[in-house]
């Protein structure tokens, strides 16, 4: 059974931390009340919880289930579903193929285990054609998706939980709230104190702080989100290391590789958690021009090289 | 196309946004997980010489869900002491009869004149129900009762609130009626006859009178941005029947000497009917942690009284769940046009009387309150405040001036309080 949340109190705040899509989670509540805070937290915990169990791509009976294994017949979605695969056509037109739900195949040629294990081409290859978005039919609310291929929402989910779990507290209280689930964040508002909350970015050693348009930014180590979303895409723990060629986990939909010279990882600060994680991922599907990529793009963020 | 410019973070918005936003999140009420508040309090309130007053307060309110309260109030008020029984000092010592008519008190010379037999016990209890009656509609029922030895009252109240603006903006307009009677001891006095000497009887005009009070409220409440709210009301109140305080009288003395005539003590009378308004602004502004309140009241009646109140509370915070809240308070009115601190013999009057509280008067009031969160569930509190009433004579005629008509009056009001929910 699920444990409900821990909650302890801060200074002026209360933190709430559980496990949920297979990372710590935490909910940073400015409120002062505990039992509005355990409520807020227990909120949080739940709607991850659905999120996850909705669109995993591990259970055997949700949405994501019954269109993979549709045998090429029209399924139709309920509303929830059919947004985010509107969202991720979307996606996938704005990034000119860079960003497709159709690549999770790709799983079956690469492991990223940290290995040397790099597939050969041909492998790589023959799933290519059971790649790409323009080949599913996707007429709201019907989606037909080719026999052999399938969908995996795994590169937003995270995102559009945090996303989601701010909102639905945000419309419970009025008091700022901070969602963390494993690194990607965002934050509902300015808190009682007149500021933000003070985010701290991992491995700050290799992190280039490199926006000069936002003049919040203190230091490499902290930065102050009042409203908005963080995200984090890279390959600092999932990579495979061959010839001293890092290849990172995150595939590029078109060939079925890597992008060389892509920065380790790369943070990104934008309106929602769901936008940060989205631009973060094409960040690095520009290789060597990621950050060129996010300046362009008048972005904060981050860069680990 | 190329991925070189600003409109893939710009498209990628939109396309966000509306994700975001096509589905509503999944709304489950946030309910406190405790049903129940009580509040619970003593005021301790003693004047210097005079009345003291204890008031343990019980109050109740229990969360039905959905925005729906049911709210229980009691009150015990426990009265002892002297009172100023409306009369001069003189330069001698004076016999007055008690209200009862069974005995007498005296008082020296140079002294104000003070009833010893005021003693009083009343209880008080409120019911009301809180609930939503329509989208952004909240309605509130009450009934109040109250019943001590000699007065008893009767209320019904009923109140509209109404959001709009994002809730930022609330309006309110409500209703209170109250229909009281009065049983003094003793009987009613006839006004302005003469207090006999004891063991002669007053002559009365009846055992009992009624009181009815009509209170129309309309208020008005602005957040005004995440740390400051206003709120405004106006409040239009009518008092008709026998508003006169039947234990007071009043000194009939010489125009021109200021001392007493013989048998000089008369009942007061006030008149059957009492129009008032209110107008009242409160702003609450949030600092990083303490809180600012700070409110003012102008009144207007048609007995005359204009009066003026600034209130300010200030709450800092100590930190680890304590508090400390300075408190000042500065009233300020004009006399009714009945009020006379004696009455001249010979003159004619409508109505007249001597209470203290109708004459021109500054009341400041000082204190501090120390609050303790002792859990999430419950709270303690002791408040303690000084202070200061002083009153102006409407004339003083002749050989008055060697007296101190309307001495101040020094009070002292301590407070604890606890509150817990479960």
């Amino acid at each position: 059974m699920e444990q409900s949340p821990l909650l302890t109190q801060r200074d002026d705040y209360w933190i709430s931390e559980f496990f949920a899509m297979a990372s710590p989670c935490q909910i940073l509540m400015d409120v002062e009340d505990r039992a509005i805070a355990s409520k807020l937290a227990y909120l949080a915990q739940q709607e991850s919880f659905r999120i996850q169990k909705k669109f995993s791509r591990y259970s055997d009976n949700n949405i994501i289930y019954q269109i993979n294994h549709s045998d090429g017949k029209a399924i139709e979605v309920d509303e929830e579903t059919a947004a985010l695969l509107d969202y991720a056509q979307q996606c996938f037109e704005i990034s000119d193929g860079r960003f497709d739900i159709t690549s999770g195949i790709l799983r079956q040629a690469w492991t990223f285990d940290g290995s040397d294990h790099i597939p050969d081409k041909a492998q790589v290859a023959k799933y290519l054609d059971k790649i790409g978005w323009q080949k599913v039919s996707w007429q709201n609310p019907c989606i037909m998706l080719p026999k052999g291929m399938e969908i995996d929402l795994g590169g937003i989910g995270k995102e559009y939980a945090v996303d989601r779990s701010a909102m639905l507290l945000a419309q419970q209280c009025g008091e700022s709230i901070l969602v963390n689930y494993g690194g990607d964040l965002c934050a509902t508002g300015e808190r009682r104190n007149g500021q933000g909350w003070i985010v701290g970015v991992e491995d700050t050693a290799n992190i280039e702080q490199a926006s000069a348009t936002d003049k919040r930014l203190h230091s490499k180590e902290e930065f102050e989100l009042i409203r908005g979303g963080i995200a984090t895409s890279g390959d600092t723990r999932r990579y495979l290391l061959k010839d001293g060629v890092r290849y990172s986990h995150i595939l590029d939909p078109r060939t079925g590789w890597p992008v060389m010279d892509a920065p380790h990882s790369i943070t990104v600060v934008a309106n929602s958690c769901t936008e940060a994680g989205i631009l973060a991922t094409l960040a690095i599907l520009h290789g060597k021009g990621a950050e060129q990529f996010l300046e362009e793009q008048g972005l904060t963020y981050w860069s680990q090289r | 196309m190329q991925l070189n410019d600003k409109r893939i973070r710009n498209q990628l918005s939109v396309a966000t946004a509306s994700l975001l936003t096509a589905v509503a999140p999944v709304s489950q009420a946030l309910e406190s997980s405790s049903d129940w508040e009580v509040d619970t309090s003593v005021l301790y309130y003693s004047e210097t010489d005079r009345v003291t007053a204890w008031e343990p307060v019980i109050r109740l309110r229990k969360d039905f869900g959905n925005d729906r309260f049911l709210t229980f109030k009691t009150v015990i008020d426990s009265l002892t002491g002297s009172s100023a029984n409306g009369a001069i000092a003189t330069g001698s010592a004076q016999t007055f009869t008690t209200p009862s008519g069974n005995s007498t008190y005296t008082t020296p010379a140079n002294t104000t004149p003070l009833d010893p037999s005021f003693h009083d016990t009343r209880v008080a209890v409120n019911l009301g129900w809180e609930q939503p009656i329509a989208k952004d509609m909240t309605g509130i029922i009450g009934f109040n009762a109250s019943n001590e030895y000699d007065y008893q009252s009767l209320g019904l109240s009923g109140t509209l609130k109404w959001d709009f603006n994002q809730k930022n903006s609330t309006l309110t307009a409500g209703l209170a009626y109250n229909a009281d009677t009065v049983k003094p001891v003793g009987g009613l006095p006839v006004g302005f006859a003469t207090m006999p000497t004891y063991p002669a009887v007053k002559p009365t005009q009846g055992t009992t009178e009624d009181k009815t009070i009509y209170d129309l409220i309309l208020g008005w409440t602005q957040v005004l941005s995440r740390k400051d709210i206003l709120q405004l009301n106006y409040v239009y109140g009518n008092e008709s029947g026998y508003l006169t305080d039947p234990y007071k009288i009043l000194t009939l003395v010489d125009g021109t000497t200021g001392d007493p005539v013989a048998n000089p003590y008369v009942y007061e009378k006030r008149p059957d009917d009492r129009t008032r308004h209110a107008l009242y602004a409160q702003w609450n502004h949030q600092f990083t942690q303490d809180v600012l309140r700070m409110s003012y009241r102008y009144f207007t009646d048609d007995w005359g009284i204009d009066s003026h109140t600034v209130d300010m509370r200030y709450r800092y915070e100590l930190g680890g769940k304590h508090f400390l809240e300075p408190h000042f308070r500065y009233y300020t009115q004009t006399a009714a046009d009945f009020y006379h601190t004696s009455l001249i013999n010979g003159q004619i009057y409508d109505y007249a009387s001597a209470d203290y509280r109708l004459a021109d008067l500054v009341t400041t009031t000082f204190g501090i309150k120390y609050g303790y969160a002792i859990s999430d569930q419950s709270e303690f509190g002791i408040r303690l405040e000084q202070m200061n009433q002083q009153a102006d004579p409407s004339q003083v005629i002749g050989n008055q001036a060697s007296q101190d008509l309307v001495p101040d009056v020094d009070a002292t009001i301590l407070q604890f309080n606890y509150t817990l929910l479960f």
